[in-house]
């Protein structure tokens, strides 16, 4: 079994193991009941969305910097799974907020409001890869892009300290409330749990989605080799001039 | 458990997604692992002495 493979089992347990702590062994919140326990898997969601566009962000720079394709590789990953991080993160926070607050969303809410725009940030980072064939062109947009869209990241998390809104600020997310949370010891495992779980399975996912981008790009480049000696040999046939200079990357 | 139609909702979704995102990922990279191969193969075919000009 390879390294990735195990990982991938390691993952799988213990999001499983974290689960059936955090859904049946751990007691109800007296205040928000049951629908607190929809917590243990809004807060790993949202920090994950947050790792993801941050490693975008870094692979943009480190594009940008050295000019190596694997790191375009690392930002794409970064990208697809922080959408599906963050549109997990907001999902969760509905479902959590209308038994909660009595509404499922609220777009005067600073949090929520700066997180879907982050959401479509990311998204519109996806869809902006595929304007363009070229690799290197590719990669260099998209990491100014990556890097433009990063700035809402600090925004969201912040978000609940500088402005007023429905969210509460953080639980254990603040420096200062690392060793002193707001939350029973129980509920803090069994958070910090699905937060570790989850950062595995992220890790797994990463990994593929990395080697997915490089067989990807092998691909496109195979083909879009294969369509400029086509175009060659069609201009070669017309003209009936051998060796064409003409037809070059982009024709 | 009360407020299980959220709950069952919000972890659902979520660890479904998550499931299901893992197991398209997996699909997505058999595929391409295959087209992979057979661009390679192909190359090698083309390069081969055997292969007629």
């Amino acid at each position: 079994m390879n390294v990735t493979r195990a990982l991938g089992v390691v993952a799988l347990l213990a999001v499983v193991g974290a689960s059936i702590n955090a859904l049946f062994l751990v007691p109800a919140d007296v205040n928000q009941g049951d629908a607190q326990r929809i917590m243990y898997v809004h807060v790993p969601s949202a920090w994950l969305g947050y790792l993801s566009f941050g490693v975008t962000a870094l692979a943009g720079i480190g594009y940008l910097w050295k000019r190596d394709l694997r790191l375009d590789a690392v930002a794409v990953a970064g990208a697809e799974i922080g959408v599906i991080f963050t549109a997990f993160a907001i999902w969760g926070g509905m479902m959590w907020g209308r038994p909660v607050w009595g509404v499922f969303w609220q777009w005067e809410d600073p949090r929520l409001t700066t997180t879907a725009l982050l959401l479509a940030l990311y998204l519109g980072y996806l869809l902006f890869r595929r304007l363009t064939d070229d690799p290197h062109r590719r990669a260099a947009r998209a990491a100014v892009v990556g890097l433009i869209a990063a700035v809402d990241i600090p925004i969201v998390h912040f978000s609940v300290e500088w402005w007023r809104g429905l969210h509460q600020a953080p639980t254990i997310g603040s420096p200062d409330k690392v060793l002193n949370p707001s939350a029973p010891g129980l509920f803090v495992i069994a958070l910090v749990s699905m937060v570790l779980a989850f950062t595995i399975a992220w890790t797994w996912l990463m990994i593929r989605r990395y080697q997915l981008a490089r067989i990807e790009w092998q691909i496109e480049e195979h083909g879009r080799l294969g369509r400029i000696s086509a175009a060659r040999r069609a201009v070669e046939a017309s003209t009936g001039v051998q060796g064409v200079d003409g037809v070059k990357e982009g024709a | 458990m009360q407020d299980l139609g959220f709950i069952v909702a919000g972890w659902g979704l979520i660890l479904g997604g998550l499931a299901a995102y893992a197991g398209l990922l997996l699909r997505r990279l058999a595929v391409a692992r295959a087209a992979s191969l057979r661009i390679r193969r192909q190359a090698e075919s083309v390069a081969s002495p055997d292969h007629p000009a």
